[in-house]
């Protein structure tokens, strides 16, 4: 029996082992699981019907991501939860290390945080860094290939991704302390 | 707290020393920094610990079992519609 379409075997191998990735772009992107789901289906199909030109030995997660963030950009984009305001020109840098430094110099407080708690904060970020960071930091994809994904040059992949991890820091931070994980820097003796 | 411009230069490359997307000569200059530096060292294992959570609690999301099966039957129907043509 000949196959009717070329290398149908090799796209359903090569794709679906990615589908956790992509759902995890998704949700990030949509911040809404449900519109993720669809998301994700049309990225799947569309990459399906283009296949033929997909160079063999490149990587297909790059090609996924690209064809995924695409779609977003062209058919999901809408007005997000308010990103949290930040001046990140003049964001200090290392300040959360900084706060830190003399109570949790390694930073064990960042694994008392909870999962949604973290997963809000990422969504909270605007989006130019937070696609960054999720294709870096959660994904491991290598910086010239967020540079291909996100069609902007390295050097501007590395400063969004330093400002993304210190403004997600510094929220959780904040949260760190708000929740008595942490003690404040600073913060005058309490008085008995 | 790092201050001098080995401790700078060290701080400034963290990122991408992390990422290993350095050339082992820059690599070998900060692992020899980072070793004999305190506050430096501290910095890193901060980062990694930083990162280690992100990894550990976004990549806990997964794909869900009803959305793979909606895929692999939308391409099976979009296989019988090329089959046809």
């Amino acid at each position: 029996m000949t196959d009717p379409v070329p290398g149908r075997e090799a796209f359903e191998a090569e794709v679906i082992p990615q589908l956790d990735s992509l759902y995890r772009l998704a949700l990030r992107l949509t911040t809404d699981p449900s519109r993720a789901e669809d998301l994700v289906q049309d990225t799947v199909l569309k990459a399906f019907r283009s296949w033929q030109r997909f160079q063999p030995g490149t990587n297909i997660r790059s090609w996924l991501f690209t064809i995924l963030r695409n779609t977003f950009i062209n058919d999901y984009r809408r007005r997000q939860r308010e990103p949290i305001p930040m001046d990140l020109e003049t964001a200090e840098p290392h300040a959360s290390f900084r706060a830190v430094d003399d109570e949790d110099p390694e930073g064990t407080f960042f694994s008392r945080i909870v999962d949604a708690k973290v997963i809000e904060a990422i969504d909270r970020l605007p989006e130019e860094f937070r696609e960054v960071l999720v294709l870096s930091d959660i994904e491991n994809l290598p910086y010239a290939e967020i540079a291909d994904v996100l069609g902007i040059p390295v050097g501007t992949v590395k400063s969004r991704l330093f400002r993304a991890r210190r403004q997600l820091q510094e929220v959780l931070y904040d949260h760190a302390v708000e929740m008595g994980y942490i003690r404040p820097r600073d913060r005058a003796p309490i008085k008995q | 707290m790092a201050g001098g411009p080995k401790c700078r230069e060290a701080l400034s490359l963290l990122q991408d020393y992390l990422k290993q997307e350095i050339t082992p000569e820059l690599a070998t200059k900060i692992t020899d920094h980072l070793e004999k530096c305190r506050p430096c060292f501290e910095h890193l294992q901060f980062e990694k610990q930083f990162l280690e959570m992100l990894q550990h609690k976004a990549k806990g999301q997964c794909c869900p079992d009803r959305l793979r099966a909606r895929i692999l039957a939308e391409l099976r129907s979009e296989l019988d519609s090329t089959a046809d043509n």
